[in-house]
């Protein structure tokens, strides 16, 4: 199987954080151009925008926002280029998109994690197990 | 027996005489035996000029304590050169084992009458021309008892070697094995062969109904089960058949066990005959962890041990509790077990709108729950407890509700309006262990024999013992002693009451007048005028004096005692017929028909069983295996269960739920731990926190009761239980307690 983006060979290492710091672009734009087709091959229209992906893009990469080793930076660029890849080569499934960019990493959790702050912590272990 | 004891017992003294006597390797041999045992005589007398016995004092066999009762009656034997005190009347057994040596033994058993027939128990004693049978023989005044000679020993491997004569090589599919008399004293004191050529004898198995299995070749012909059957169940269903090699124990004819105790024949039978059939070829008993814990499944609170496996329980023995128990279990205590594993609830749930349940988290079950009771007017809140429910559970329970606002909290079985001021007014005044010292006893509306079968054990020992008089009022009954049937129901009641019936001078003439009633009376409408009717003919036969008292409820469930310590009293009695709002924990027993159809009702408990049909919401909760819950007998003796095995699915400790329950609902309980809640009980009802404990009552009921105007309906006294079998959840839910009510209670 052809894993488009990658094929080309894995470049060298980033002299400066300038460098890095383009590819990091260049990585966006990349992503943000295969989310057409990637809403189309997940089927993803009735429950996000384009919009709304390219944002969880930017959200992703940004969390790294306080990394400054130009090597570092390269690592996460790769790894970000395994899983555009792996997105866009439909190796993923639907849920897993909508799992982690559309709803978040802590869509199921988060009200919970809301109201759990007025309680005892006897309640928050009796939710656990019954043994405390 | 202590096997090792035994052990080391039986080979120290041979091995230090191996090592004076070099071996005589050109002496013909015979099998089996030390060269010095062929000639114990001879080798006696050569070991005679030993130095006088420097032996310490031994310590008495399990801590055995002799009281005697006037020292003038004192008698002095000496054991293996060491004096004991005795009194008068002791056998030579117990005077061995006060001196601290186990003598080894098949048919003696110190709760059954002797019967001297396995001859194991074999000592020398001096100037006695044969080796005499210690547990029949009545210690004398300076007897010299002589446990480890070279005669006794070989009078013991003999014995050995005719009892395996006849005995299977079973062990290894054996379910007694690791627990065998017969193995453990074989390997102590017997030969390493045997001289027997020829073919076993075999018995064919007898039905002993669904409980015991028997494998009848096995039997050494004890007959301590017959012995038990006819001594302590008071049944005449076990008996020895046939004489010689074609002795058998069985029942005469074909008929099954029907006694409500036939399980213990199972611990005292020495050898693998008797097993447990439930538990057969399902695990070997060094696999089991014991946990020491009580039983719940009546008011009795039998001391228990569960053994188990991972998770699973597997079976349940009893402990030893002179004051409650003495040795023996109930069939229903030892074997409901199988209902710890059916039938559980193990995930909260939601009853829909279609009508089903569905599986949901703990957190959006309580909050269901909690947002439901604060739509509901404080007044229309209900709680009962169930009849397994701990007194944990039950304080937080009670606080619960009443910071809701609700007083309405009650326990089954209770009744509508239970006394709870008077402690007197609803134990076992006189204890159970007490009514051995009872003359006469006058049950009122009770069966102890399905109620409490250990007190009814205690009730026949009496009477077998010293010929008590037992009057019984309530319906016909099938009792295992003599009693006088007095009537059945309310008349009787109040012709005692005024003195117009011939009992009534058998109550005045008695010197301990014991009454006992049944706490199913506390269901009747006229359960106050009927209490003081009882009240009246305690006082005529002086039932309550200082130094005696006499008066005692018996109560059903293990939560009732408890309970109303805690003071579980209904404010308004019929406030379930208005209820809109239901919280069960545990309860399966009130009459669903009562709570009317738009209430919102939360079961919280351990077992699908009647009430669950009725539930909104599910909370399930943890048996009592699982949990450590404190629980007060009908004699006012408070106890704890320890968790023996883990909570079944996502269940939680019952007052967990409660205190979980009440935060989501805003009126947080202020109590986190057990021992929080501990101290809590401790504030109100203090006794319920010594363990292990008795406490006596203080007031007699006879002077405090307030009067009451109630009549005394005609009713005739129902039955409080009307199979034995099966009282609770787990009861009801077990396979064999369904096997035996199917098999054994068919008329
Ligand atoms: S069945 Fe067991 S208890 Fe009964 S006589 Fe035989 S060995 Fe003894
Ligand atoms: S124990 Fe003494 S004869 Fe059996």
């Amino acid at each position: 199987m052809a894993f488009t983006l990658r094929s080309v060979k894995v470049p060298p290492n980033s002299a400066s954080l300038e460098e890095a710091r383009h590819r990091v672009f260049d990585f966006f734009r990349a992503a943000c151009r295969s989310i057409p087709t990637v809403m189309d091959i997940y089927n993803l229209d009735d429950v996000v925008t384009k919009s709304h992906l390219r944002s969880a893009i930017s959200a992703e990469i940004r969390k790294n926002l306080h990394v400054t080793n130009p090597k570092v930076i390269d690592m996460l660029l790769f790894k970000g280029m395994e899983e555009l890849n792996n997105i866009r080569e439909h190796a993923k499934q639907r849920h897993h998109i909508i799992g982690q960019y559309v709803v978040g990493n802590h869509g199921l959790v988060q009200d919970l994690g809301a109201k759990e702050k007025d309680m005892s912590d006897f309640l928050k272990s009796f939710y656990k197990s019954n043994y405390f | 027996m202590g096997l090792g004891l035994l052990a080391s017992r039986a080979l120290r003294p041979a091995a230090s005489r191996l090592l004076r006597y070099p071996p005589r390797h050109g002496l013909a041999r015979a099998i089996g035996s030390t060269p010095e045992r062929q000639s114990p005589e001879a080798s006696a007398a050569q070991a005679q000029p030993d130095p006088a016995p420097e032996l310490p004092p031994r310590k008495p066999v399990a801590g055995a304590r002799v009281h005697l009762p006037n020292p003038e009656d004192a008698i002095e034997v000496f054991v293996d050169g060491y004096p004991v005190k005795i009194p008068k009347g002791m056998t030579v057994l117990q005077a061995c084992e006060v001196a601290g040596v186990d003598i080894p033994r098949f048919c003696y058993h110190n709760r059954l009458s002797i019967a001297g027939n396995c001859r194991m128990c074999l000592v020398e004693v001096e100037k006695s021309p044969k080796p005499v049978a210690s547990c029949a023989m009545p210690a004398l005044p300076g007897m010299k008892i002589k446990t480890d000679t070279p005669i006794a020993k070989k009078a013991r491997e003999g014995v050995m070697e005719f009892l395996l004569m006849n005995h299977p090589l079973d062990c290894p599919i054996c379910d007694q094995g690791g627990e065998c008399d017969l193995q453990d004293q074989s390997m102590a004191f017997g030969s390493d062969r045997g001289r027997f050529t020829e073919v076993k004898r075999s018995v064919v198995d007898k039905n002993l109904g669904p409980l015991v299995k028997t494998v009848m070749t096995r039997c050494i012909q004890c007959t301590r089960c017959v012995r038990f059957a006819t001594e302590i169940a008071g049944v005449q269903d076990l008996g020895v058949l046939g004489r010689g090699s074609g002795e058998e124990i069985g029942t005469y004819v074909e008929k099954l066990m029907t006694s409500e105790l036939s399980g213990n024949v199972i611990d005292i039978c020495p050898v693998g005959a008797l097993t447990s059939k439930p538990f057969a070829f399902k695990a070997r008993n060094w696999e089991l962890k014991g946990t020491e814990t009580i039983d719940v499944t009546d008011a009795v609170g039998s001391n228990i041990r569960i053994d188990s496996r991972g998770p699973e329980v597997l079976r349940i023995l009893p402990r030893l509790n002179e004051d409650i128990n003495e040795e023996w279990i109930s069939d229903k205590t030892r074997f409901c077990y199988d209902g710890l594993k059916r039938q559980r609830l193990n995930d909260p749930m939601i009853r829909g709108a279609d009508g089903r349940f569905q599986a949901v988290s703990w957190h959006d079950a309580l909050a269901m729950v909690g947002e439901v009771i604060h739509k509901v007017g404080p007044e229309e809140i209900v709680g009962v407890a169930g009849k397994l429910s701990d007194a944990e559970s039950m304080m937080a329970l009670k606080d619960f509700l009443n910071r809701m606002g609700s007083n309405n909290v009650m326990c089954e079985g209770n009744g509508k309006h239970p006394n709870a001021d008077l402690r007197s007014g609803y134990i076992m005044n006189t204890g159970i262990a007490g009514l051995e010292k009872a003359d006469v006893f006058l049950l009122v509306g009770t069966q102890p024999r399905v109620e409490a079968a250990m007190v009814n054990a205690r009730i026949r020992k009496t009477v077998r013992a010293t010929h008590a008089k037992v009057g019984y009022i309530g319906p016909p009954t099938d009792s295992n002693y003599d009693h006088e049937h007095l009537g059945t129901g309310p008349q009787t009641l109040t012709e005692l009451a005024e003195g117009r019936h011939p009992f009534c001078s058998t109550l005045k003439n008695a010197k301990n007048p014991a009454i006992i009633v049944g706490a199913g009376l506390f269901e009747r409408e006229d359960s106050d005028a009927i209490f003081s009717a009882i009240e009246t003919i305690a006082k005529n036969g002086n039932v309550v004096r200082p130094d005696w008292n006499g008066y005692n409820v018996l109560l059903l469930h293990a939560a009732q005692a408890a309970a109303l310590d805690l003071g579980l009293v209904p404010q308004s009695p019929d406030s379930i017929k208005s209820a809109k709002f239901v919280y069960l924990m545990g309860a399966d027993d009130i009459n669903l028909k009562d709570i009317p159809d738009d209430a919102f009702v939360v079961y919280q408990g351990h077992h699908g069983d009647q009430s669950v049909y009725r539930a909104n919401v599910i909370l399930p909760a943890s048996a009592f295996s699982e949990k450590e819950g404190t629980y007060e007998n009908t004699e006012g003796c408070i106890q704890q269960t320890l968790p023996a095995v883990p909570t079944v699915g996502d269940a939680r400790d019952d007052w967990k739920i409660v205190r979980a329950l009440s935060e989501v609902a805003g009126v947080q309980l202020p109590y986190d731990s057990v021992g929080g809640i501990r101290s809590r009980i401790w504030t109100v009802a203090p006794n319920l926190v010594s363990v292990d404990e008795r406490e006596p009552t203080t007031f007699s009921t006879t002077t405090m009761r307030p009067n009451t105007n109630q009549k005394i309906s005609p009713n005739d006294f129902g039955m409080a239980v009307e199979n034995f079998y099966m009282t609770d959840a787990i009861t009801r839910a077990s396979k064999i307690m369904a096997q035996c009510s199917a098999m054994l209670l068919k008329k």
